[in-house]
């Protein structure tokens, strides 16, 4: 037998978002990256679609307040998905006015783009406007890229956990990683003259420049990312 | 991501189409220096890489993906060959912009406009 690459997936949010085409989309995504065939593909999907509207039905009867944890556990044949409604589903517990959607990640480079997927659904009904949108999705990609990349050296052992919360004002990120940390002020500045031509080295300038507030915690190695829908003056 | 590879004379197309984040633009940053190895293989002849970056169906870039551009243009540029710019979309210009890259690149709205710049 040869050795079996598993790679688990786990998104947490609450009833009140829309669950099933979350994870559709999320599942979708992640099937991007295989090389499955089509019908395991289609099997993929359809059990994603009966895990979300299980999950939805299961939430309208117990009521609104409940989480959903999809832990998605993708091997090099097949994807299953496992649901478990647990309220302690979020690492980073939002606040009850938040609509909250927590992914935690192994820390290889090819789940950045399910940020990229994740933050455009959060903010499909929102009323940020376009170019906004874009600035967050650049932030929180270059955030997923930092932290899988630089925090967590693409450990596979190791993981990435992204926090959206979705306020009446505002739109909150945090991303953690399991790495070392690094302290801000000895990150170069890459529009310094020397560092314009560098190749690498713009993650941290761009997540300040796109955001409104970017706040470094735990040494490091828990970034907290702030957008405003508008700047009150 | 997608990228068709074209040829106009001595100058090389690369029209780079989707999302260049992540590994996508480790997968670009492959065939472009693919494209440098066979420039220095013809270099013998006198031939130096005139690259055209065409962007305009370019959804999204991130910093990795600005960085194989600028890794392009600096290997490409020290062995004497050019590399510029065609029809920046908007997100792409404010991410140029932002890192302060507009007056260092050659940008163009127009691929005659571009081709024009090696002749």
């Amino acid at each position: 037998m040869g050795e079996r690459t598993e790679q688990v997936i786990t998104l947490s949010l609450p009833s009140s978002m829309q669950q099933a085409y979350l994870l559709k989309v999320v599942v979708a995504e992640i099937l991007k990256e295989t090389d499955f065939a089509e019908d395991t593909q289609e099997q993929s999907n359809r059990a994603a679609i009966e895990a979300g509207t299980n999950a939805n039905k299961n939430d309208n009867r117990t009521g609104q307040n409940t989480y959903t944890t999809f832990k998605l556990t993708l091997t090099d044949d097949q994807l299953t998905i496992d649901t478990v409604t647990d309220s302690d589903a979020f690492k980073h517990k939002p606040s009850e006015t938040e609509r909250a959607l927590e992914l935690s990640l192994p820390s290889s480079m090819q789940h950045v783009y399910l940020l990229d997927v994740v933050v455009t659904e959060i903010l499909r009904d929102t009323d940020f406007p376009e170019e906004v949108r874009e600035q967050i999705n650049l932030a929180a990609i270059e955030a997923g890229t930092n932290a899988i990349k630089h925090g967590n050296k693409e450990d596979p052992n190791k993981r990435a956990i992204i926090l959206f919360c979705l306020d009446d004002d505002k739109l909150t990120i945090i991303i953690e990683d399991e790495g070392d940390g690094f302290t801000r002020k000895e990150v170069a500045d890459p529009l310094d003259p020397e560092n314009l031509l560098k190749s690498s080295g713009r993650g941290i300038f761009l997540m300040e420049a796109c955001m409104d507030s970017v706040t470094y915690e735990a040494d490091g190695t828990i970034i907290k990312m702030v957008k405003y829908k508008e700047i009150v003056s | 991501m997608q990228v068709n590879v074209r040829h106009k004379g001595s100058i090389t197309i690369l029209d780079i189409e989707g999302k260049v984040i992540g590994t996508d633009a480790l997968a670009l940053k492959e065939i472009i220096d693919q494209q440098i190895k066979i420039a220095e293989t013809e270099a013998k002849n006198g031939e130096k890489l005139n690259l055209i970056l065409n962007l305009e169906r370019v959804q999204m870039m991130d910093s990795s993906g600005l960085g194989v551009i600028i890794a392009a243009y600096t290997t490409i540029r020290r062995s004497d060959g050019r590399v510029v710019l065609l029809k920046l979309g908007g997100n792409v210009r404010s991410l140029i912009v932002m890192a302060k890259l507009m007056t260092i690149f050659d940008c163009y709205d127009t691929e005659a406009e571009a081709i024009g710049h090696f002749l």
